[in-house]
């Protein structure tokens, strides 16, 4: 029987949980500071009217008209872009194994916060105690103990919360969604009443608004818009799958795009009145301090941590808590397109299928643990965020916009929700959206080819960052034809 | 002390993102009724 959302709220919240995730704690703040403080909030809800919100009703539609996973859903379009769907799944599957990684070391990290274990120098804890962060990406090292159990622990807690269904999962986010938003506003009121936190605001808020001429700011909205709304992984897609017939669709869209740009925003106010704190206390000019990616939440937070007046080790614990509670829904949400996938294709158990991935993403996940997979992380996480998905995103816009007629998808959204959309949609879906992917994507190549990612050698960047995209999109090709190999076996 | 431009921005920020969402729930929630 098909499986079906317990209620409204449920698909709503598993569908905030999947967009919430570590990105809006690292990503938004330092992305609004780079271009142009407070009025790159200007491009960036234009951006989420024209782009985030018209590609969700989009995903949520299809879905809900597919009600079955991107390989299958896609293939009710055409039968030859199976594949198409398959790449879709394969992408937050990859990202999956490095997300559970980073999670891990956020949970050894909360254990370290009873002690305030990195001190006197949370750099040096990080990079040579805790990881043992080889000179190159070519040298393993050796093995992280801690974040190998702590990815263990990860991967046995995603299968418990997939293997019974999407049932499961609406009860789990009803903790997963509020709990780290509290957490959240207990450390931004911690944060904004130390001394220097309003410097970092305005660091955080004041425009700049002779950036919004400039087009890299307008490109970089769109592409935060892209990515912090969980587009393109087929996560909504299937999400939506689960809805009843009469499920509204405009109105979760734009519900779920607002929490989470609401929570990115909100985020700025944690993560940048405690690096003012850390700036005016250090003496040191923001700018100088890491405000993005595991810099921020493993070497800058902690150093603020330690040097709090009181209570450093609650606010560290809280602070960790916070972003393990917002990873985990948005790291099974990476594996779930998978396993229904799976299920649906070679009609296993959803137990069977759950078990067997998050195995495979376990042993797949040990290669980041070793010394070297901060390089590996940062290599295949940017490959995957500027290629991938946009990519994919543009297949979603060509396809679904051009292939079949759009209007199909608009009367979808239509028919049940309490907002109607009009032809403008069509348009965006059709014409603006593929038109500015197509630009990011080409500006990504022409800046990938002439700036080497991170200065790494070519090779380097070909195996780590480029063939496991090519490699998921062969095993894309390979599993739309399993059928197809498996009856020629038979008969020959 | 924030500075006016800064002030205008969390303003603006503020009541689109929130406002937003107050007006989708609301919407969802009447829905309901």
């Amino acid at each position: 029987m098909k499986e079906h959302w317990d209620s409204r709220m449920a698909f709503i919240m598993a569908a905030i949980g999947s967009a919430i995730g570590l990105g809006n704690v690292w990503r938004f703040p330092f992305v609004c500071y780079q271009n142009g403080g407070g009025a790159f909030l200007i491009p960036f809800f234009i951006a989420l009217f024209t782009a985030g919100i018209p590609l969700m009703i989009l995903e949520f539609s299809f879905g809900h008209w597919a009600q079955t996973a991107p390989p299958k859903a896609f293939k009710k379009i055409h039968a030859k872009l199976e594949w198409v769907g398959w790449w879709t799944v394969f992408i937050p599957f990859l990202v999956a194994l490095y997300y559970v990684v980073i999670m891990a070391w956020c949970f050894s990290y909360m254990i370290y916060a009873f002690s305030l274990r990195w001190e006197p120098t949370a750099e040096s804890f990080f990079l040579k105690s805790f990881l043992g962060l080889t000179t190159e990406p070519t040298i393993f090292g050796s093995i992280s103990i801690p974040a190998v159990l702590g990815a263990l622990a990860l991967w046995v807690l995603i299968f418990i919360i997939l293997y019974k269904g999407v049932q499961r999962i609406g009860k789990v986010v009803a903790l997963t969604v509020p709990i780290p938003t509290i957490l959240l506003l207990i450390l931004t009121i911690r944060g904004i009443t130390l001394p220097g936190a309003i410097d970092g605001l305005n660091y955080y808020l004041t425009p700049d608004f002779s950036q919004l001429t400039n087009v890299n700011v307008w490109l970089s909205a769109y592409a935060q818009v892209f990515f912090s709304l969980s587009l393109a992984q087929g996560i909504m897609i299937t999400y939506a799958s689960y809805l009843k017939k009469k499920s509204d669709i405009t109105n979760n869209a734009c519900i779920a795009a607002f929490a989470d740009a609401g929570t990115s925003f909100f985020a700025g106010f944690a993560v940048f009145s405690i690096v003012g704190y850390l700036a005016s206390t250090q003496g040191l000019g923001i700018q100088n301090l890491g405000i993005a990616g595991p810099e921020l939440i493993f070497i800058t937070y902690p150093t603020a941590i330690s040097l709090l007046p009181t209570a450093a080790v609650l606010f560290g614990i809280v602070f960790y808590i916070a972003l393990l509670t917002f990873g985990i829904d948005s790291a099974f949400s990476m594996i779930e397109p998978m396993t229904t996938s799976i299920h649906q294709k070679w009609h296993i158990s959803k137990t069977k299928s759950t078990a067997i991935l998050c195995s495979i993403g376990f042993l797949l996940s040990l290669f980041f643990t070793a010394g070297n997979g901060l390089y590996l992380i940062e290599i295949i996480d940017h490959f995957i965020a500027e290629f991938g998905l946009v990519t994919i995103g543009l297949l979603e816009c060509i396809f679904l916009g051009w292939l079949v007629p759009i209007s199909l998808f608009r009367n979808q959204a239509n028919k049940t929700s309490d907002i109607t959309i009009g032809k403008w949609w069509d348009i965006l879906i059709k014409i603006v959206i593929p038109t500015i992917l197509i630009l990011l994507l080409t500006l990504s190549v022409i800046d990938n080819i002439l700036h080497p990612y991170q200065d790494h050698p070519w090779y380097i960047i070909f195996i780590i960052g480029v063939l496991p995209l090519l490699c998921i999109a062969l095993l894309s090709v390979f599993f739309m034809k399993f059928q197809q190999i498996k009856e020629k076996t038979n008969h020959a | 002390m924030l500075n006016t431009t800064a002030i205008i921005m969390l303003i603006f920020g503020a009541s689109i993102l929130y406002g937003g969402l107050a007006y989708f729930l609301y919407k969802a929630l009447k829905s309901k009724e």
